[in-house]
């Protein structure tokens, strides 16, 4: 149960946390998902399906750079609808959390 | 599963799509494994932390069902987002095959009433006037006329009630690939 709650929660805020690290900077796939594997505990097959659909959505842009090791990476940058998604989104999960934790706070 | 295998059934899982998207899909994933074997991780540790390839694949070609869907808003798109919908397990299909057949089967008896409204109206109004001398040739003309118009708004409405039925199932069924059904569970409780 306590599981479901968690995976659930995770899969919200995923595109919440995928835009917040690309508004630090650009990034390629491997190292977003590497980086919310460890962060989030995400599954790191996940994040390709959720990158195509937010690029089919134009939140992200994709470019590609030779790579050092092995293949060229596929970059992905925020748009600017992606920009402003992440501005709306992140306003409303602060407002949302704080109104969670006001309620957990009380109950206690 | 060794990388070859991930590939093999990912690929397999994606039949169906246009090729280059398939390609798109499987190079994002050959890079993945090339990144992470580069940085010293072995391809069954990888494997296993991607997930099972057969689900990924159906939540990606859901999604291709459902681009279709709102780009091309036709007959054969509406069915192939269904059945993606469907096929994602993001409604329990034994709950929703009883009322997806019974508005089906009213949507299907309305075009089926629409269409017999039409050839009766037509009749009436070609071979009314030769057939029944009883009453006047302009009234059974109009009445023939009316009822064929009746038959086309049926039509209209039918149509209209299968597109609202359509987008509301791939509505239902984007919040649930959204927020409630993981393409995989995090390590650990993959299946």
């Amino acid at each position: 149960m306590a599981e479901a709650v968690q995976i659930q929660l995770k899969k919200g805020v995923l595109e919440l946390c995928v835009l917040a690290l690309l508004s630090r900077g650009d990034a390629y796939g491997y190292e977003i998902a590497s980086r919310l594997a460890e962060g989030i505990g995400m599954g790191e097959g996940t994040i390709y399906p959720l990158m195509r659909r937010m690029q089919a959505d134009g939140l992200v842009a994709t470019y590609l750079v030779e790579s050092p090791t092995g293949p060229p990476r596929k970059y992905y940058r925020l748009t600017d609808e992606g920009r402003s998604a992440y501005e709306l989104q992140k306003t409303e999960w602060s407002a949302f959390s704080a109104a969670v934790d006001a309620i957990l706070g009380g109950a206690q | 599963m060794t990388r070859q295998d991930f590939i093999t059934r990912l690929r397999a899982g994606l039949g169906g799509l246009p090729p280059t998207t398939v390609a798109e899909i499987v190079g994002d994933y050959e890079t993945h494994f090339a990144e992470a074997l580069a940085a010293g991780r072995s391809e069954a540790e990888v494997a296993a932390a991607l997930g099972d390839p057969e689900r990924l694949a159906r939540e990606l070609r859901a999604e291709a069902g459902l681009k279709r869907w709102e780009a091309e808003r036709n007959p054969s798109a509406a069915a192939s987002a269904v059945f993606a919908v469907l096929g994602l397990g993001a409604i329990d299909v034994l709950i929703l095959l009883p009322i997806l057949l019974s508005i089906g089967g009213t949507i299907l008896g309305f075009f089926i009433a629409a269409v017999a409204m039409f050839g009766v109206g037509g009749v009436l109004m070609v071979a009314g006037p030769f057939l029944v001398h009883t009453a006047p040739a302009a009234a059974l003309i109009l009445a023939g006329l009316g009822v064929m118009a009746l038959g086309t708004s049926f039509g209209a409405l039918a149509t209209i009630a299968s597109v609202g039925c359509t987008n509301a199932l791939v509505w239902y069924g984007r919040l649930h690939l959204r927020l409630l059904k993981p393409a995989l569970e995090p390590q650990g409780t993959a299946t």
